[in-house]
């Protein structure tokens, strides 16, 4: 469904993304981990056709996905980014219809009745069907995030992307979300696919079918959450030492270990006195 | 509440209602029934007919182009731009026309030609701001920003120069009075040259609704619903720049209308773009006449440069109604 062929991507002059390659079929759960600045946001960017690949290709079904129209794009792939400020006063419903856009000509103004239906079962995904008529600015980040992810899946696309989703989500939430991502994988009917930046290494460990860990702009390791999660691994991309259990129910789960950074100090010494 | 087309019907009332004042008030008393007996036999004859006809009715339509089109334009780029304070000068489409105007006048260019070479120059001028505000295909709205205030402050330089230079001559009143706004003097021929290049924004603007929309929500997530960004700013950037041209060489230097009635206009209907753009235009439309209409008859039987009453009377009313707790555009301001 999506391939990444030997992809580098290039920003005024640097090399944010080397050497990429990669593949995920229609209804995976990708998580895309790695430490801040590690070129995640920029790799879904890439795939969603927002940065053109300096060299390689990113294919959509087989065809490159920067050849696809804005709207033809828009309906292949959604892309939830983190938050932004909003000048106007809109209302929670007003802003995840713009997720619509790309179902529209320019002259059709009105909202059809598929657009009502679609914004109602984003709203009702995210569980903030009363939130409708809210302002946005009222909401509290984590239901702002909430609005951003019901936008994206008010597109209806058969491909979602998604930065960094659960950030500002208490647990709860970030797990009734994650879990959605997840049925929506593993639906019937037309299976999503969707690759989601994450920073919480379980968050990704308990839903990703594969874990993509990124660093310095490469993939060091794409595949199942059990072998990347490995510690050697997870200690070549984050630079800290990581301590693995397995829970009795199977379930894997990673930690930091404070004492060392993997050079073998601590990470920020207190100061003495 | 009362639903969003009552509300802009409400405006189209308002500014009929300002099209009929506009039109009865001037240096000749009329009456309402003389008025319409000119306006319903257009081949008639007489010294009211030819006020109607050939002084007020003209008027009247150029004071609505000039104000639906700064409002429509203040719109479009305060939404391209994401920006509250962005006014229809800044891509320095009026400080390039009043260069050129001044520079024009100085030189002795005849007065019939000063429309276009103030047209050709206000978008020249934001022809070269877009250029120099490029970024990959699309532009980029902080150099836009500051490559139209950056270029505006140049021309407004020349035409410091220019009035200075004047004053040995007889031309600086001229400028100045081109400078302060008025519409004094324009006819159907002024209206038949601009109004194309006016209704060629309007319908650009028209055009852009659904992107404007989709804007409302940041650059970057109008590109991930499906906008075509850098089309958009390019388009619209042509349409408010026709929009300001068209404005600028039929009433000079107008402020106040093309950063305030898009405020007006988002408190009476909302940011909704098929909304606001209507609303906008019927209120620009309705201050502009409105205000030419007082202009004309403040100081009969000279004039009052629009520019000025605008600023004078606009701004305080404008502030204390946007300030003002109790007042009804206050209702749905959001902090």
């Amino acid at each position: 469904m999506i391939e990444l062929r030997a992809v580098d991507l290039d920003i005024a002059g640097r090399r944010l993304l080397g050497g990429i390659d990669a593949g995920v079929a229609r209804g995976e759960f990708v998580a895309v981990l790695g430490p801040n600045g590690a070129g995640k946001t920029t790799l879904l960017r890439a795939i969603a056709g927002l940065y053109a690949a300096s060299s390689g290709a990113i294919l959509l079904n087989g065809s490159p996905v920067g050849e696809l129209t804005a709207p033809e794009r828009a309906r292949a792939i959604g892309f939830v980014t983190g938050d932004e400020v909003l000048l106007d006063a809109l209302r929670v419903r007003d802003v995840v219809a713009t997720g619509r856009f790309s179902h529209h000509r320019w002259w059709q103004w009105r909202e059809a009745d598929s657009d009502e239906a679609a914004i109602a079962r984003a709203l009702e995904a995210v569980q903030l069907e009363r939130f409708a008529d809210r302002l946005f600015a009222t909401l509290s980040s984590g239901e702002r995030q909430r609005v951003w992810i019901a936008l994206g899946l008010a597109q209806e696309t058969p491909v979602l992307l998604l930065d960094e989703p659960t950030s500002h989500l208490d647990v709860r939430v970030a797990h009734d979300i994650l879990a959605l991502l997840r049925h929506l994988t593993q639906s019937s009917l037309i299976p999503k696919t969707v690759i989601c930046a994450l920073h919480d290494i379980n968050e990704a460990a308990a839903y990703a079918d594969r874990i993509a860990l990124v660093a310095k702009g490469r993939m060091l390791a794409f595949a199942s959450p059990d072998a990347v999660l490995a510690s050697d691994v997870l200690e070549g991309a984050y630079g800290i030492a990581m301590e693995r259990v397995r829970l009795a129910d199977g379930r894997l789960r990673v930690f930091a270990r404070e004492e060392t950074n993997g050079i073998g100090e601590r990470p920020n010494p207190k100061p003495s006195g | 509440m009362i639903a969003l087309p009552l509300r802009l019907g409400l405006l189209a009332l308002t500014a009929l209602a300002a099209a009929g004042l506009s039109l009865l008030i001037g240096g000749t008393h009329l009456a309402p029934r003389e008025l319409w007996e000119a306006l319903s036999d257009p081949r008639g004859s007489g010294v009211l007919h030819t006020i109607v006809w050939q002084l007020r009715l003209p008027r009247v339509c150029i004071a609505a182009t000039v104000g639906a089109s700064l409002a429509l334009c203040g719109a479009m780029l305060q939404g391209l731009l994401r920006n509250p304070l962005v006014d229809p000068y800044l891509t320095g489409v009026s400080a390039a026309a009043a260069a050129a105007i001044a520079i024009a006048t100085l030189a002795g260019v005849a007065a019939g030609a000063l429309t276009a070479i103030g047209f050709a120059a206000g978008l020249g001028a934001a022809a070269l701001v877009a250029v120099l505000a490029r970024r990959g295909g699309g532009i980029d709205t902080n150099r836009l920003i500051l490559a139209g205030v950056s270029l505006s402050t140049l021309f407004a330089a020349i035409v410091t120069l220019a009035i200075v230079r004047a004053q040995s001559n007889d031309y600086a009143p001229a400028i100045v009075a081109w400078l302060a706004g008025s519409m004094a003097g324009r006819g159907w021929h002024d209206l038949a040259v601009a109004a194309p290049y006016a209704a060629t924004g309007a319908l650009i603007a028209l055009w852009a609704v659904p992107a404007l929309n989709a804007l409302r929500v940041g650059e970057m997530r109008a590109r991930t619903v499906g906008v075509d960004v850098d089309r958009a700013q390019w388009a619209i950037l042509a349409g408010s720049s026709l929009l300001a041209a068209s404005s600028v060489v039929l009433a000079g230097l107008v402020g106040f209308i093309g950063l305030i009635v898009p405020h007006i206009a988002r408190r009476v209907v909302g940011s909704d773009a098929r909304w606001m753009l209507p609303a906008c235009a019927l209120a620009g439309a309705a201050l502009c006449m409105l205000a030419d209409a007082v202009c004309r008859w403040i100081v009969a039987p000279a004039e009052l440069p629009i520019g000025v009453l605008l600023a004078l009377i606009g701004v305080p009313a404008f502030l204390y109604l946007y300030l003002h707790p109790a007042s009804p555009l206050a209702a749905g301001r959001q902090e």
